[in-house]
């Protein structure tokens, strides 16, 4: 595997971004040491490669990426993975708000707790929350999967149309048009492989107690 | 955007506040432009009934004379610094003696009728610096890095609701009560029905920014006896729109987040600081600590030596 280091101590953001994307195309990993919470950190990136930030990211780390496996080591800050198409974003940490926000497909992995509206508007892939997620969990969801091992609080799934939030700790309550329901042994399994994947260990029966979340409307959508 | 940053030190010892609060600011530098500023509690050790204001003053001799003369027909003048700040103002800094409190504002007032005369504030127990430009600018102008204290609050603005000048940079400060400073990311939309009830206790006024309706919001609820955490849990009840209101006392800092948490604030803390920020970047400057938390929607933070 052939690995390159991006000192990012004192790089300009832009400057920074520029440097990945340069250096994706010939390497198979790209280390990114004193990242230094910076904002936008592979922005854009649409090559196959892997990235570790070695310490915590800003606003928007791996926003609109298609492709690669971003490894955050510590906290990022908000929008985390935003409008991502393809790939991973998985976060040692904790997070601001909105973490998954609008995705598209891939993974957004956060093992710690989130902030408020995390995977509002998303449209597809997964999001997987380690810890507790805030106000508004799934606001305006549109498709996809959103996992939270933790609590939620105010508000879950408020105004979700398609997709679905399962839960395994305490949902504080229900946002406008959604319902809380049990998951079937099919979601049981497919949460099983899901969360295993990426190193989640929970026992059999935590799986039984996951709720699921989705749109509690009878009618088709209009879209 | 704006960035608010606040630190304090729970020792209650004097530390390089100036310096800590420059590197948090500077790392919140790409949240607002315009302007930067700074309250350093802590470190003036001012004798009891002595102020120090910051007036600015045009390039102009006659006013910085109008100035003295006013100043000394109620006070003697112990120590003045005239600080350029660019090609048309200074910023005059002086300490004054007072008998009482309740002469600062009304003198305030007397110095703001002047022409070309502007008080940014006047304090006792912290030191403000606010001007345009810059954070790493401002520091340097006023030498911030080597000003001392137990704790302090500061910002960067990006303008979106009146002028960039020094006045209208953060902090701004109430008189209501002695020494209070208020740092705020972002808009109160119930303004007018704040600020009403203010006025009609016949608190005064300077400008139509939400900030300074803030201050004097949270001064007025503190000389009703609240304590600061209280006062920041009926600033969430009370004030509309989205917010991250950072307040500086003489004994402590808090900050409070809007009830649908449309601004940011992170905190963190060890055995010897307690730190807030806007963003993470910022608390990194002061604390090697990788557990951030989030402030939550409608959620007070707040730390009293």
């Amino acid at each position: 595997m052939r690995k390159y280091i991006i000192d990012a101590k004192n790089m300009e953001e832009k400057e920074l971004n520029r440097s990945i994307k340069e250096h994706a195309v010939n390497y198979d990993k790209l280390i990114i040491k004193n990242p230094q919470s910076n904002h936008n950190i592979a922005a854009g990136l649409t090559e196959s490669v892997e990235i570790e930030i070695d310490g915590s990211a800003g606003y928007f780390v791996g926003t609109m990426v298609d492709g690669p496996k971003i490894h955050v080591k510590q906290n990022a800050g908000w929008f985390a993975g935003d409008n991502m198409t393809c790939g991973e974003l998985i976060i040692e940490g904790g997070t601001g708000d909105g973490a998954g926000q609008g995705i598209y497909g891939g993974t957004v992995v956060v093992k710690g707790d989130t902030g408020s509206r995390t995977g509002e508007i998303m449209k597809g892939g997964t999001v997987i929350i380690g810890g507790n997620s805030g106000y508004m969990t799934g606001l305006l969801m549109m498709g996809g999967r959103l996992i939270v091992l933790g609590n939620v609080t105010d508000d879950a799934g408020e105004s979700i149309m398609r997709g679905t939030i399962y839960v395994l700790g305490e949902v504080k309550s229900l946002g406008k048009h959604a319902q809380m329901e049990q998951t079937t042994l099919e979601d049981q399994k497919e949460l099983k492989r899901i969360l295993t994947k990426y190193g989640f260990e929970i026992t059999d029966v935590d799986y039984t107690n996951f709720k699921k979340i989705t749109n509690n409307s009878k009618q088709e959508l209009m879209w | 955007m704006c960035g608010i940053a606040g630190i304090i030190y729970k020792d209650k010892k004097t530390h390089k506040v100036g310096k800590s609060l420059t590197s948090m600011l500077e790392s919140l530098q790409h949240r607002g432009p315009d302007s930067a500023g700074f309250a350093i509690y802590g470190g003036l050790n001012l004798p009891e009934n002595n102020y120090q204001l910051n007036i600015e003053i045009k390039d102009n001799s006659e006013a910085l004379n109008q100035v003295k003369t006013t100043l000394t027909e109620i006070s003697s003048i112990f120590q003045e610094e005239l600080i350029k700040s660019d090609e048309k103002y200074n910023v005059y800094r002086c300490e004054i003696s007072l008998n009482n409190y309740s002469m600062l504002k009304p003198l305030i007032r007397n110095l703001d009728e002047l022409d070309d005369v502007q008080v940014l504030n006047g304090s006792h127990s912290f030191e403000m610096i606010k001007d345009i430009g810059k954070v790493k600018d401002i520091a340097k102008r006023y030498n911030v890095t080597k000003r001392t204290g137990t704790h302090g609050i500061g910002h960067t603005r990006f303008a979106t609701e009146s002028g960039i000048d020094r006045y209208h940079a953060h902090p701004y400060q109430s008189y209501i009560r002695p020494d209070i400073t208020v740092v705020h990311n972002g808009q109160i939309t119930n303004y007018w029905k704040i600020r009403d009830p203010l006025e009609r206790k016949g608190h005064i006024f300077e400008t139509l920014n939400d900030t300074e309706c803030i201050v004097h919001y949270i001064a007025d609820k503190l000389n009703q006896g609240y304590k600061l955490e209280e006062v920041l849990e009926e600033a969430v009840k009370d004030l509309d729109g989205p917010f991250s209101i950072l307040v500086g006392t003489p004994d402590g800092i808090g900050i409070a987040k809007d009830k649908l948490g449309l601004r940011p604030g992170v905190m963190a803390e060890n055995d010897d600081i307690f730190a807030i920020a806007s963003e993470e970047m910022s608390l990194q400057d002061v604390l090697d600590t990788d557990h951030v938390e989030q402030i939550a929607p409608g959620e007070t933070r707040s730390y009293t030596l």
